[in-house]
């Protein structure tokens, strides 16, 4: 971001002492077109110049931000898979075309990746020279004072009694006092502060390299994991028995943390009355975890916004719903299922959640059933609704189906939906079942008994060892950002002369490279005037 | 613990008797206008009509100072309207401003007394809240800079987004769901509500600039300026420009801020400080196209009217996902209480 500045505001930095202290300001020499014959490396010269400039680095933020917004208007693999298989289903030829210029997954796109590694290219190039810049400057004194300093943007004129030397001195006191860098000269006295401003511009852009790389550590070696739990059941932290796993690029199976989790109890409660009734107000997760297969078993009380911290990796509620129970007895009489069936919320204010229950181990023929959970089923005009989340009353509704169950052949399948490619519907008319009651199925095939429910409580596990290195960039950042706006680089320079009638008159002037704080005017009167009660001091 | 819905009904009150204070206010803004004593006008136009001279100098009044010798310093044009006596409108209108912002802030802390918990949870609250920020922040902006020419084009905002919220936007008081339940919550949609209405003041005076800056050129040219009654009132161009660009550099840091607190929070709620939720996208969007507005105004060839065009738009993405994104498009953000 050399070149093409006229005020080194944010970005570029003319060297300071290149030009003389009245162009505190002028363009710097802007990139132009290579000369007629130039060789590859002269080429290559200007290409990164090219990219290094700031008119690249805007375009390429202009192109950050504008190849965002397809990620927030179209629905993403990362967040949410479900909702682009819709999209594919519901727009197949669109969807094609999108899905091949990678805009179902925006922020893992090659060409978004393009966009910011350019302008990361293009901020390095930009930040190398000005630290070594900087770091020059910080070497050398200020510039000499300009002859006439009525010029500068801020200037005053002060008589003194004293002899021109003294009045010099008396003003570099002063400045120094204010620990200005001074530089003194036959008849002038420059001084120079502010060089934080730089510094903390600097700052703010080596630490967004550093988000930058936080993010790609979090990649290559995190990973982020789901699982559905049950009341009364527990996991180990292993890719089997997780229901997703996403591990970053170098992350194997066996790097897994071997921790162990229980769910004991779930608990939630909700808003009951008011316009915000059904709203949930807290949940609570009662589990025990233990670090290790063999180590002690601890409690913990599972909350949104308290995840659980085991061996580095963290674990979070992040959702919940119902598993109602079912005992079925096949057509010979023999229990071939019982247990919880986790069904999957589909709505919010009442919890109506939907779900199937699988029986391959059913003779004569394998059973299924695909139906819903009402939490707090009424009659609404003769369909059954769910009013509340909390279950008052909760039923069950299921169509029964016969058949082939397919989970021996084929793609895998969900567990929450069934497959009714080989099943056959079994005549009889879905009745809404209450805990205990029965269904007997038509043709001897078996009876379904509701027996209860359970809750269960679905987690996300994720680890990242670029969290805090982002942590500690995202400060850095903020802390670059302010020095670089509050400071405020500024030169003021005095000079003395005799006067006729005897004493001296005090030239002082004063200029800054920022406006982005205002209020130098006010330090420069404030600095002028001390100047000048000092001299008359004296 | 239980909403207390009187004093929930007793912020409402205070609500509504703000807006009709602010809309008060506008009026006598407006009659400072119609009415108030006339300004130096030759002096406007004098540094209106050489932006092009002001703009390339390293300081906005290197020109003018350069006949110094003058005892006291020069400064130059420093977002001070030419000094002009306080008219007996402008009295009146920031005494109601004044008025106003109490009633305003009555309002928003009863709604926070009454639901036990900061008042900026829900997009009615985040709204009434952002907007008493702005009348505050522009409170301390007028009477810094002495800048009482912004009163009306500040209030017409506030009266419409307020007025806007009471109505279409407005959320019965309630308590906040789990996810919401977070002292990073506090802090994210403080810093938040904070930048934005920052952000407000320096677009109101984005778009002034824009009309000045169109003024100013007219003038320049000589031609006709067209309905000019409240634009040769206003400063020159130079002066908006700096008072927008100072207004966003005090907001950049805290909208910094505000995403870093919002990563923290979704960090702890949902186990990954970014996902490219929507709302996370477009606080993304708005954070780069500031930076943006930041770079360009140090560009050659891009200061003055494009940079302020940049600003706008960068008002244009906040707004967009405060009306938009959240209420539209479904994401982790969807908290608006709206259905």
């Amino acid at each position: 971001m050399t070149g093409q500045a006229v005020q080194p505001d944010i970005g570029p930095e003319v060297p300071p002492d290149a030009a003389p202290p009245d162009d505190f300001g002028e363009p710097a020499a802007a990139p132009g077109r290579p000369a007629a014959r130039l060789g590859v490396a002269g080429w290559l010269r200007w290409g990164w110049r090219q990219l290094t400039s700031m008119r690249t680095a805007l375009i390429l933020l202009f192109l950050l931000a504008a190849g965002s917004i397809p990620g927030s208007v179209l629905p993403q693999e990362g967040t949410n898979p479900a909702a682009v298989s819709q999209y594919y289903a519901s727009h197949p030829v669109l969807a094609r075309v999108l899905g091949s210029l990678s805009l179902f997954n925006v922020f893992g796109a090659p060409w978004f990746a393009a966009i910011y590694l350019l302008l990361f290219a293009s901020l390095v190039g930009c930040v190398l020279p000005r630290t070594l810049r900087l770091a020059g400057s910080a070497r050398q004194p200020p510039p000499r004072a300009p002859a006439n300093l009525g010029r500068l943007p801020f200037s005053a004129t002060y008589a003194s009694a004293l002899a021109p030397e003294a009045a010099l001195q008396a003003a570099a006191t002063v400045l120094s006092g204010r620990r200005f860098r001074l530089r003194t000269g036959p008849g002038w006295v420059s001084a120079e502060k502010g060089y934080l401003r730089e510094a903390g511009n600097l700052l703010f852009h080596i630490a967004l390299l550093g988000c930058l790389v936080s993010i790609g550590l979090g990649g290559l070696f995190g990973y982020k994991a789901n699982r559905l739990l049950v009341t009364g059941t527990s996991f180990a932290n292993t890719v089997t028995a997780l229901d997703e796993f996403h591990p970053g690029r170098l992350v194997s199976p066996g790097d897994l943390q071997p921790f162990t989790v229980a769910l004991d109890h779930f608990s939630a409660s909700y808003v009951t009355s008011g316009p915000l009734t059904g709203q949930p107000a807290s949940f609570v997760a009662a589990i025990r975890y233990s670090a290790s297969p063999q180590g002690p078993m601890r409690s913990y009380a599972l909350q949104v916004n308290h995840p659980l911290v085991v061996d580095g990796v963290r674990v979070f509620l992040i959702g919940h719903g119902y598993a109602p129970t079912f005992r079925v007895t096949d057509g010979t009489g023999h229990v071939v299922f019982d247990g919880p069936v986790p069904f999957i919320p589909v709505e919010t204010s009442g919890l109506t959640s939907e779900g199937a229950i699988k029986v391959p181990d059913a003779n004569p023929q394998q059973l299924g059933f695909a139906g819903v959970f009402l939490p707090t089923a009424v009659d609404a005009g003769g369909r059954l609704e769910s009013a509340f989340p909390a279950p008052l009353r909760p039923m069950v509704s299921l169509v029964s189906y016969a058949g082939n169950l397919g989970m021996n052949s084929g793609p895998p399948q969900s567990v929450y939906t069934l497959d009714t490619a080989g099943l056959r519907r079994l005549p009889i008319t879905p009745q809404p079942l209450a805990v205990g009651q029965s269904m007997k199925l038509p043709g001897g095939l078996g009876t379904l008994t509701y027996t209860g429910y359970q809750q269960w409580i679905s987690l996300a596990i994720t680890y990242d060892p670029g969290q805090l290195p982002a942590l500690v960039s995202g400060i850095a950042v903020l802390g670059g950002l302010l020095l670089s706006f509050m400071v405020r680089r500024r030169r003021v320079f005095v000079r003395a002369r005799a006067a006729d009638s005897g004493g001296t008159i005090l030239d002082v002037g004063g200029l800054t490279r920022s406006d982005a704080a205002g209020g130098f005017e006010d330090e420069f009167s404030s600095l002028a005037a001390e100047i000048s009660a000092q001299a008359a001091k004296e | 613990m239980p909403v207390n819905t009187g004093l929930a009904q007793v912020s409402n009150d205070f609500l509504l008797v703000a807006v009709v204070i602010y809309a008060l206010a506008m009026l006598a803004y407006a009659c400072d206008f119609a009415f108030g004593s006339k300004p130096a006008r030759a002096a406007a136009v004098t540094v209106a009509a050489q932006p092009a001279l002001v703009g390339a100098a390293a300081g906005p009044a290197a020109g003018e100072a350069a006949d110094g010798g003058a005892p006291a310093a020069a400064p130059p044009d420093e977002g001070r309207p030419a000094p002009r006596a306080i008219s007996r409108w402008v009295r009146i209108a920031v005494a109601l401003t004044c008025a106003g912002l109490a009633a305003h802030v009555a309002g928003v802390v009863l709604r926070g007394v009454s639901v036990h918990r900061l008042p900026w949870g829900d997009m009615y609250e985040f709204i009434t809240a952002l907007t008493c920020v702005a009348v505050a922040f522009f409170l301390a902006v007028m009477i810094r800079y002495r800048a009482y020419y912004m009163g009306l084009f500040v209030m017409v905002a506030v009266v419409l987004v307020l007025g806007l919220a009471e109505t279409v936007i407005y959320t019965p008081a309630g308590q906040l769901p789990p996810a919401l339940q977070s002292y990073w919550l506090a802090v994210h949609v403080t810093a938040m509500t904070l930048a934005t209405g920052v952000f407000f003041v320096a677009a109101v005076t984005g778009i002034m600039y824009l009309f000045v800056d169109r003024y100013a050129r007219r003038v320049a040219a000589g031609r006709p300026a067209g309905s000019d009654g409240i634009l040769r009132r206003l400063p020159g161009p130079e002066a908006l420009d700096r008072l927008a660009y100072r207004t966003v550099v005090f907001g950049f840091p805290i909208w910094t801020f505000g995403v870093m607190a919002g990563a923290i929070w979704a960090d702890r709620a949902w186990g990954s400080y970014w996902s490219w939720d929507p709302t996370e996208t477009w606080a993304f969007i708005t954070w780069v196209v500031y930076a943006c507005f930041l770079h360009a105004r140090a560009t050659a060839g891009w200061r003055g009217r494009r940079a302020t065009i940049i600003q706008l738009a960068g008002f244009a993405c906040l707004l967009f996902n405060v009306l938009v994104v959240s209420l539209v498009i479904p994401g982790l953000h969807s908290y608006a209480g709206l259905s």
